[in-house]
């Protein structure tokens, strides 16, 4: 097990070091970073006294690794248009996008976990075509357009919700919904896949035929086997939707990071955009390591492969 | 022995498995939704000339944002004018040109360089596997919305640029998929038969390996034909997909989304002909699935 | 995780005991937009238009610009006067105080112009400072300020740009600690910043008599919403009270709601097309020849896209200024809107077919494309590239662009020097690089006398014109939106002016 994990966790730690270093080159060749630093009404003296100020002149090699020994020790330097430390501002807007992404993922689990077993029970009854319906839906709907729409009518229309903000968590409803949506389909589909693959199964049968209950049957034995996967999807699902989020955030005004990463491209941060890439990378890195652990614990037959 | 010589007969003339294929694709509603929305959408895009009443580029600032024709618009502009007072309709057709090229071809692309990662990975294992399994890591690792926002705004967005962006974007799940394939397949006695009897590597590959994975390969193409269409348009949404006066879909909701609150049928009428588009592509690639792998659902 | 949830029930509990926060006129605070992320509220380290709105509000200069009459008034100073070319002398205002209660004097003038006149010091719009060598202290209350060389707009610079900072706390502080916690001498005080995102400020009960007159509103609460539909429904559920910068279909359906009133005022930016005169982009370029220019100027209907696209205060503009502005010339060369003329000149020029070229743009993607879809209208084929403006300027300083769409919003200067001279006198966005027109210019800026500037910027802005090496478009026009609850009426300088506003 240890060695499954120390294993794990070198391919981790290599995949971080590789998307750092893709980043870092990526945004270089994203204009003048000068240029995007001193803003649109800059003229040339400025931009000049600028290149000198930032060491923008230095070969990209030297750059990349003082700013990766810096990120190392928690330092992403400081961002060229808020002048703040990049770490304090990710961090600030990160809380945002985390309660986000936790909310989000909430509501696709809620939602599709049950529909799933329900459809699986009940495989072509009314529930299974609604929940194909509804997954179906979610995957052809752009994200835009839903969120869009969603303001449209529950916050013009109705005027039943806030379009925009998050002062409560009231602010929070709609994003959730329109950023939880697109994980349900797959969560859904592979609920529904796992319990009729469990309820066909020897085991199952043989509770039944021991007579246990039928609610017994479903959640102790073989919505805990159907779960598994499950868990470890929600948790790549995670790590997607944390870099997805930017689109939900710009529509809905959540200044969090996924918002912060896209203002970020247009000014030419370097610091902030590039710590943000990392930083939404080793999410993803972290949810999988975990989920590949938790999947290893739960199945001894993985940690062989 | 109690059966007859007749029962055995009929055991064995029964269905075909191309009758038992036809029968299923016909009982199959998604599948056939899928595949005529999908060919209508093509035969629009192939003759948009012919059927586009105007000149999709043509503008007119005297006659902008005339409503649909359902809103009170007149026939001259069926689907109402836009913000430059260009024919909607006509833009819709060719805009369903440019979903399509880029469906096309950001899945081509993709497709060729997941597969072929994919299938040597899973054939050849061993470093080769490793180092596929790293990239598709790494690849996986980057935030995609982000990493094309940021390719797109220092390259400036054109048709080929996005493209080319989601097609070197999009490859993971051909490589997944591809791979996981290969290696059931890799150990089967055909292949092994063809390595024993000295087939080079390429053949093996194209001529044992690639016709057994090929149903599960259409299946991601439709998939990733489906997610780059969206990706597409969440570009255009966010001022960073092709450029105007290209007329995308997703081009053309971010333009009508200034005036959503007040003409939401500028938005309405691409965003449904983007969502038909996408639910046909899913329901064909959700029927292939279900039609050529019948045992995954019962 | 845990925090999370607790976090969920918090905010639950917040909202039950706060009930939905419906601000405006009843708990006296005004609850404004923004569009833009501000990087930093310290206004000598931001170049954006919301920047200048919270420096108006925040702090004072010297010397204030009356924004109808354009007359110039004491605000810090209460007199001044120009010793030599090279030195202005002024006499500072007693007992005024900062928000901190740090007393105003000489020592804040000294310090601020002294620190931000320093290149080393990274202020970010190093043009409206850099005229500035430095300041010394006559008295408590008498300052003199020294000039690089000599600048005419230096009144207009002081009464814009430069405000004044608390000696004792800048040098503690610095331009970060000035942006989280800001402190000036202004009608009101920053009480709440989070970075970005969302500002409070408060009214100055100790406010000095000062030309801004007083501020009424108790409370301004501004938050950053990018998207205009996201304010527009904000401002429909009363959570918002104004917006601004509102686009003009939008702004002209708002104006038909009764709730709502809709201002519009000009603004000093303009739009233009640069075309390669200079043929940076390749000596056989087809701008080059001043035909095509000449084709290009006529083959573009300005006055639909004004009537159609920009509509309210816009005006059609012929000159490569703003009109307002000191020294921006009239009569020179107008281009008729002739699509006919404009081929017939095409094919003088050698091309009977039109031609392919690239275009860029890098906002306003709207008039671009109107603008884009004339050319092609004659013949100029054009291939758009929208990009961020970084690169887009980036290309420009290096190789030019054969055509591209431009603006420039002059800082609100109100003075010819900050458009025509940043552009025509061998810059690296120089696009046509005539020297004639640069000589001009260099006599213009320089010299004190109103009358021979006016004549040497008449000159250049004729022969630019003549040449087309711009095509001027158009100026722009701002929308204000706000409720029936708030009184304001904007000025032409794109300047929000909280000091301004009141409850009706």
């Amino acid at each position: 097990m240890l060695n499954f994990i120390l294993k794990r966790l070198g391919l981790a730690v290599l995949v971080a070091l590789t998307v750092s270093a893709i980043s870092f080159s990526l945004l270089f060749m994203a204009g003048d970073p000068a240029a995007a630093l001193a803003g649109e009404q800059a003229t040339d003296v400025d931009i000049e006294a600028i290149r000198r100020l930032y060491g923008f002149d230095r070969p990209m090699i030297v750059q990349y690794w003082e700013w990766l020994s810096r990120a190392l020790q928690g330092d992403f330097g400081e961002s060229y248009y808020f002048r703040l430390p990049v770490a304090d501002l990710i961090m600030e807007r990160l809380s945002i996008t985390m309660t986000l992404g936790v909310c989000g993922i909430s509501f696709a689990l809620l939602t599709a976990v049950p529909l799933g077993v329900v459809a699986a029970i009940r495989p072509n009854s009314l529930i299974d075509r609604f929940a194909l319906f509804l997954s179906v839906m979610g995957q052809a709907m752009p994200s835009f357009w839903f969120g869009l729409m969603m303001i449209v009518v529950f916050s013009i229309q109705l005027n039943w919700l806030p379009p925009s903000g998050t002062k409560t968590w009231v602010h929070f409803i709609m994003p959730t919904i329109v950023l939880g949506y697109y994980a349900m389909p797959a969560i859904m589909r592979l609920t529904r896949a796992g319990m009729l693959d469990v309820l066909g199964s020897d085991y199952i049968r043989t509770a039944r035929a021991k007579g246990a209950g039928e609610g017994r049957v479903l959640f102790k034995h073989a919505l805990r086997n159907a779960i598994i996967p499950v868990v470890s999807l929600a948790a790549v699902q995670m790590g997607f939707m944390l870099g997805g989020s930017i689109v939900v955030e710009s529509i809905f005004a959540l200044h969090g990071a996924g918002y912060l990463a896209w203002e970020s491209i247009g000014r030419n941060d370097l610091p902030t955009v590039q710590a943000l890439i990392l930083v939404f990378s080793m999410f993803y890195i972290v949810f999988t390591f975990l989920s590949d652990v938790l999947n290893a614990w739960l199945d001894p037959r993985i940690r062989v492969a | 022995m109690t059966r007859t010589a007749d029962t055995l007969l009929e055991e064995i003339q029964g269905p075909t498995p191309g009758q038992m294929l036809r029968k299923r694709v016909f009982g199959h509603q998604g599948l056939l939704f899928g595949v005529a929305v999908l060919g209508l959408l093509l035969l629009v895009a192939i003759f948009a000339p012919l059927l586009a009443p105007h000149d999709p580029y043509a503008q007119d600032l005297l006659a902008r944002m005339q409503p649909p024709v359902f809103l009170g618009g007149s026939w001259e502009h069926p689907l109402g004018t836009d913000h430059l007072g260009r024919d909607y309709l006509s833009r819709l057709i060719y805009g369903a040109r440019i979903s399509l090229l880029i469906g096309g071809f950001a899945a081509l692309i993709s497709g060729l360089i997941g597969t072929a990662m994919g299938v040597a990975a899973g054939y050849f294992g061993g470093r080769v596997d490793m180092a596929v399994t790293f990239l598709i890591n790494v690849r996986l690792a980057m935030p995609v919305v982000l990493v094309a926002l940021a390719i797109v705004a220092v390259f400036g967005g054109s048709l080929q640029v996005v493209i080319l962006v989601l097609g070197f974007l999009l490859w993971d799940r051909f490589a997944v998929v591809m791979r996981s394939s290969t290696l059931q397949v890799r150990s089967r006695e055909y292949v092994t038969a063809a390595q024993a009897i000295g087939c080079s590597t390429s053949r093996v590959i194209l001529s044992e390996i690639m016709p057994n994975i090929v149903n599960n390969l259409i299946v991601v193409v439709t998939l990733e034909m489906a997610h780059a269409i969206l990706l597409e348009a969440a570009l255009s949404f966010l001022g960073l997909g092709v450029q105007p006066p290209t007329p995308s879909w997703g081009l053309m909701v971010s333009e009508g989304k200034q005036m959503m609150l007040f003409e939401p049928w500028l938005v309405a009428i691409p965003g449904i002909t983007l969502f038909v588009l996408v639910l046909a592509i899913n329901l064909l690639g959700d029927g292939l699935r279900d039609v050529t792998a019948p045992e995954n659902r019962s | 995780m845990k925090s999370l949830s607790l976090k969920c029930g918090v905010a639950a509990l917040a909202l039950m005991v706060a009930g939905a926060a419906h601000a405006g006129k009843s708990d006296d605070t005004l609850n404004v937009a923004f569009t833009k992320e501000l990087e930093n509220v310290d206004s000598y380290f931001n170049s954006s238009r919301e920047g200048v709105v919270l420096q108006r509000a925040v702090w004072d200069g010297l010397v204030y610009r009356d924004p109808v009459t354009n007359e110039y008034k004491g605000n810090l100073a209460t007199s001044w006067e120009w010793i030599d070319d090279l030195t202005l002398e002024f006499k500072l205002r007693e007992g005024v105080k900062f928000h901190n209660g740090e007393e105003f004097d000489a020592d804040d003038v000294v310090y601020t112009v002294n620190y931000v006149a320093d290149e080393k010091n990274g202020a970010k719009t190093q043009r409206n400072v850099n005229w500035m060598k430095s300041a010394e202290k006559v008295d408590k209350y008498t300052v003199r300020i020294s000039l690089k060389k000599p600048f005419p707009a230096a009144i207009e610079f002081l009464s814009g740009p430069v405000s004044i900072y608390p000696n004792e706390y800048y040098a503690e502080a610095g331009p970060t600690g000035m942006g989280l916690k800001p402190v000036g001498t202004g009608p009101y005080k920053v009480t709440e910043v989070e970075p970005g995102k969302h500002f409070v400020l408060e009214k100055y009960e100790g406010y000095h008599d000062s030309p801004k007159g007083q501020p009424k509103v108790g409370k301004i609460d501004i938050r950053t919403i990018p998207d205009v539909n996201t304010q527009m429904a904000e401002l429909f559920s009363g959570s918002l009270d104004l917006i601004w910068q509102v686009p003009a279909d939008q702004a002209g359906k708002l104006g038909a709601m009764e709730q709502f009133t809709v201002a519009n005022e000009s603004t000093m930016r303009i739009g233009y097309l640069t075309l390669d005169a200079a043929g940076r982009t390749g000596e056989k370029n087809p701008f080059t020849d001043v035909r095509v220019r000449r084709a290009v100027a006529h083959a573009v209907n300005r006055e639909a896209l004004v009537a159609a696209l920009l509509k309210g205060k816009s005006k059609v503009i012929s000159t490569a200024c703003f009109p307002s502005q000191f020294g921006c010339f009239q009569d020179v060369a107008n281009y008729e809107y002739d699509p006919e003329k404009a081929k017939a000149l095409l094919a003088e020029a050698g091309y009977p077919d039109g031609f392919e070229t690239d275009y860029y743009a890098y906002r306003d993607r709207e008039y671009a494309e109107a603008i884009s879809s004339f050319l092609n209208a004659v013949g100029i084929k054009t291939n758009f590239h929208m990009l961020q403006y970084s690169a887009l300027r980036e290309l420009r300083m290096k190789g030019g662009t054969p055509v591209s769409f431009q603006t420039w919003g002059s800082y609100s200067i109100n003075d010819a020097s900050a458009i025509t001279s940043q552009f025509f006198k061998f810059g690296s966005l120089d696009d046509s690089r005539d020297e004639e027109v640069r000589d001009w210019l260099d006599v213009a800026d320089s010299a004190t006398d109103p009358e021979k500037r006016k004549e040497y910027y008449a000159k250049a802005l004729t022969k630019i014109a003549d040449q087309a090496y711009w095509v001027p478009m158009f100026s722009y026009n701002t929308n204000y939106v706000f409720t029936n609850e708030v009184s304001y009426t904007p000025t032409p300088d794109e300047v929000l002016r909280f000091v301004d506003m009141s409850w009706n």
